[in-house]
């Protein structure tokens, strides 16, 4: 994988933890940096990974499906979270595929709400890697090719 | 109308509001505006039947303006659940901000006057550049002064081609 965007930073997940940086075992995607460097990490927190570790796990961003997850995320999903929210970043496999997504909670919460899961099947982890940063208000489809939704800016 | 202390005529920078949206969460107008250009509406509440029909035709703009990279943001003095409500019955996507203590009103002499028993904001709209500066202002108190759809597509045409680099005649 190259290196991230500017507003990119590199996660792998191997299917039973996600790992910061690009050195981690398990498959490499790139997520909003801010999730990862916005501030003192959120400790024993929850992830709600909606991803697959194969390789071949992906669509396109631009598909209608992933537009709308997103749509959803913004109209309830994240006002169904609350205060538990922590943060929440898709996965980006490259410039153009849609590999899963990450929301991250302070407490357990209905995952099996969660949009995302529409796409890729969730799994639950303990974590202490991710920072609070506040939910985007828009739009609904990513800024720049390789910065994963809602990072980047123009 | 009350006499405000800060200007909001087109040109002039729109004071950054710092409000509590639908969810709880404090949030700043120029962070929601987060680079892109931004309708801003002041809306009465959800008892009213014309900003019913009005967030109606502006919630059904809404997939213009996110595909485009354009903000919407409404104000208005109900509590962030009732907000949440009146969004989700919209269908709205969009951020509401409640200034439930009226905490902005008199600055931007917005009060609606002669609605005396809720005191709400008067239904202004104004659309803004991504630093805030007004490019133009409506008055919606007589429904006909709203900005329809159409006005803010056409400010937001001429907003991003400012503020766009490579925005292309």
């Amino acid at each position: 994988m190259r290196p991230p965007p500017r507003g990119a930073a590199q996660l792998s997940f191997d299917g039973r933890a996600v790992y910061a940086g690009g050195a981690g075992p398990g498959r490499r995607f790139m997520v909003d940096a801010r999730c990862l460097d916005g501030g003192e990490p959120v400790r024993d927190a929850y992830a709600h990974v909606c991803a697959l570790p194969e390789a071949d796990a992906s669509l396109e961003f631009d598909q209608p499906e992933i537009q709308q997850v997103r749509r959803d995320v913004l109209a309830w999903w994240i006002p169904l979270l609350g205060d538990a929210l922590v943060c929440l970043t898709t996965l980006a496999i490259d410039e153009s595929r849609y590999g899963g997504a990450i929301t991250v909670t302070r407490e357990p919460v209905a995952w099996s709400d969660d949009p995302f899961a529409r796409i890729f099947p969730g799994c639950v982890l303990r974590t202490g890697l991710f920072s609070t940063v506040l939910p985007p208000p828009g739009p609904v489809l990513e800024r720049y090719a390789g910065v994963a939704w809602p990072g980047g800016a123009f | 109308m009350t006499a405000a202390t800060v200007s909001l005529e087109p040109g002039q920078r729109f004071p950054d509001l710092d409000l509590p949206d639908h969810t709880h969460r404090r949030r700043r107008l120029s962070e929601l505006a987060g680079g892109d250009p931004l309708a801003l509406l002041f809306s009465r509440g959800w008892w009213c039947p014309k900003e019913q029909r009005h967030l109606r035709e502006v919630t059904a703009a809404q997939s213009e303006f996110e595909v485009a990279y354009a903000r919407i943001v409404v104000v208005s003095i109900d509590r962030p659940e009732v907000q949440s409500a009146f969004r989700a019955g919209l269908g709205a996507r969009f951020a509401f901000l409640s200034d439930g203590d009226r905490v902005w009103m008199d600055r931007l002499g917005l009060l609606e006057e002669t609605d005396t028993k809720h005191r709400p904001y008067r239904p202004a709209a104004f659309t803004l550049h991504p630093d805030l500066t007004i490019h133009a202002a409506y008055d919606g108190y007589w429904y006909w002064g709203r900005p329809t759809v159409e006005d803010l597509r056409q400010d937001m045409r001429a907003i991003s081609r400012h503020v766009r680099e490579d925005f292309r005649q």
